[in-house]
């Protein structure tokens, strides 16, 4: 599986969106996991996002992101049902710990939050080139294209550093250090040492992207000279629509 | 000592190895040829278990390595990696070298003996800093550290890509007396000039299949199998093999000795 931040190509109907519609509608999706309180609105929207992931053909890869959504959830349910006090106990356990009803719902509804919020983003940045969000940005958002290259720039770097994690963690594992072993705490005490590789090619790589970028006139860019345009066609309102109308549901349910 | 029976390997998409077996023995210099995305890193990564064949065996000294752990490979198998700067993570080239001396060998004195003589080998000075040196320097400190422990089998993925004359030379020079004491040297390199130099046998591959193994002079001189992984000979061979096609006797010579030779008959025999 690719990154999950990185785009896949594909002619679904969600790639041929506006950009701008993706941007709005993963926002809007967002908004509407916070406008609500209701764990079945939450679970209702993150299925509804896994049935966006099937739409744009990555059923796939966004099950994976969502599995994996799922696991970090668990254990951030873990570390917080045990610390709300509010509540009727549910459980007592060792060292003053307690389970109240009032700690498993904010914590599963927490839970829940995070896989449904993080879902729309990553489906929204694996149908949509990073060039294509950083015109948009610009075109319709004003946002100067410095930042918002900055920001694409960022968002395309993290595959690679994870790439480049991966080699590291690979080679050291190729002298002896036991990366391979399954003891969670060891693996966190021998990664540490190799920030020191990753952050010295990362500023290496990023120090080259830049100085190509200068060579090219990164400097002399204007605002106007963007030439590409977006049309907004009934595919983008029909989408826009569905979205504010989970928007409202949310928000009234 | 490294054994590759009817290994396939898959990549998320498609084949990568497909039905490759070959066996290196001990001693023996091998060079790994064959175009960009041929399969040459991937064939590495399953030597030293960083990669699980979908199906056939790899055998390391006797060790299958779909059921050993990389790092506990790394005793038999050295690998230096194409970037050197994923092996460095240390504060000094002394505490680099060391590193991989931690895993494999308990006795302290034992690691400081092994670790100053590595240092001596290489010339490098164990106070300076890994990432402060030049990329030739920097080659040699990894591998240095990948050498340390005394592996059987040493795998090379480019050794020599980004090096000054001097500086492949240099790390030339260290790996072909370690393969004089007996390790065994299994090496990826484009550089038809030093496969001719220091290997004694070629695997050549295409598209993840094992098209040519044999010795590197048999190897340069097998047009079908050469530009089938569109390589070219080094250049004495292929000077030679080109004198030749016009008729003259020089079809023999694979080094410069060689060909001064061969063109020193050549001119004896055209006297009157």
């Amino acid at each position: 599986m690719k990154g999950f931040l990185d785009y896949v190509d594909g002619n679904s109907v969600l790639h041929r969106l506006n950009p701008m519609t993706k941007l709005i509608i993963s926002f809007g999706l967002c908004a509407s996991c916070f406008l609500t309180q209701n764990h079945a609105v939450v679970a209702a929207i993150a299925l509804f996002d896994l049935c966006l992931g099937a739409l744009a053909g990555i059923s796939r890869r966004s099950a994976l992101i969502f599995i994996s959504l799922l696991k970090l959830s668990a254990a951030l349910f873990l570390l917080q049902v045990f610390f709300v006090r509010q509540g009727n106990i549910l459980l007592v356990l060792p060292f003053g710990l307690r389970v109240t009803d009032a700690g498993v719902s904010f914590s599963a509804l927490f839970a829940l939050r995070l896989a449904a919020v993080t879902m729309p983003l990553s489906l929204m940045l694996s149908i949509t080139r990073m060039s294509d969000i950083a015109n948009v940005l610009v075109r319709y958002l004003g946002i100067p294209y410095k930042y918002a290259f900055v920001l694409t720039t960022a968002m395309r770097f993290i595959p690679l550093f994870t790439e480049e994690m991966a080699g590291i963690m690979e080679a050291q594992t190729a002298r002896g250090v036991r990366f391979d072993t399954g003891n969670f705490f060891r693996k966190v005490r021998l990664l540490l040492p190799l920030c020191v590789p990753l952050l010295i090619s990362s500023v290496r790589r990023i120090e080259v992207s830049a100085i190509s970028a200068e060579l090219r006139g990164f400097n002399l860019r204007g605002r106007s000279s963007g030439y590409k345009r977006y049309s907004f066609g009934a595919n983008d309102a029909a989408a826009l629509f569905i979205c504010v109308m989970i928007i409202v549901a949310s928000a009234m349910i | 000592m490294l054994k590759f029976e009817d290994v396939y390997f898959a990549y998320a998409g498609g084949d990568t190895i497909t039905g490759v077996s070959f066996e290196i023995g001990r001693g023996e210099f091998v060079a790994l040829m064959g175009e960009n995305g041929a399969g040459k890193s991937t064939l590495c990564r399953l030597c030293n278990g960083l990669l699980k064949p979908s199906s056939g065996r790899v055998a390391v000294c006797g060790c299958d390595t779909a059921r050993t752990r990389t790092s506990a490979l790394a005793k038999y198998v050295g690998f230096l990696f194409q970037n050197p700067d994923r092996q460095l993570c240390k504060n000094t080239v002394r505490e680099e070298v060391e590193l991989g001396l931690e895993y494999a060998v308990a006795d302290k004195a034992e690691r400081v003996r092994r670790r100053d003589a590595m240092l001596e080998l290489f010339g490098l000075d164990g106070d300076r800093e890994p990432f402060g040196l030049s990329r030739g320097e920097r080659q040699k400190v990894a591998l240095a550290s990948v050498l340390a422990p005394e592996p059987d089998i040493l795998v090379l993925d480019e050794p020599t890509t980004g090096l000054d004359y001097r500086e492949c030379a240099a790390i030339m020079g260290v790996i072909s007396r370690l393969n004089s004491a007996g390790t065994t040297i299994l090496m990826v390199s484009h550089d038809m000039e030093v496969v001719s130099d220091f290997a004694s046998r070629a695997l050549v591959l295409n598209g993840g299949r094992l098209i040519g193994d044999g010795a590197v002079r048999e190897t340069m001189r097998a047009r079908r199998v050469m530009n089938e992984a569109s390589l070219l000979p080094a250049q004495i061979p292929s000077l030679a093999m080109r004198i030749a096609d016009l008729g003259a006797e020089y079809a023999g010579a694979f080094t410069v000795d060689e060909m001064v030779s061969a063109a020193a008959n050549a001119r004896g025999s055209a006297r009157p």
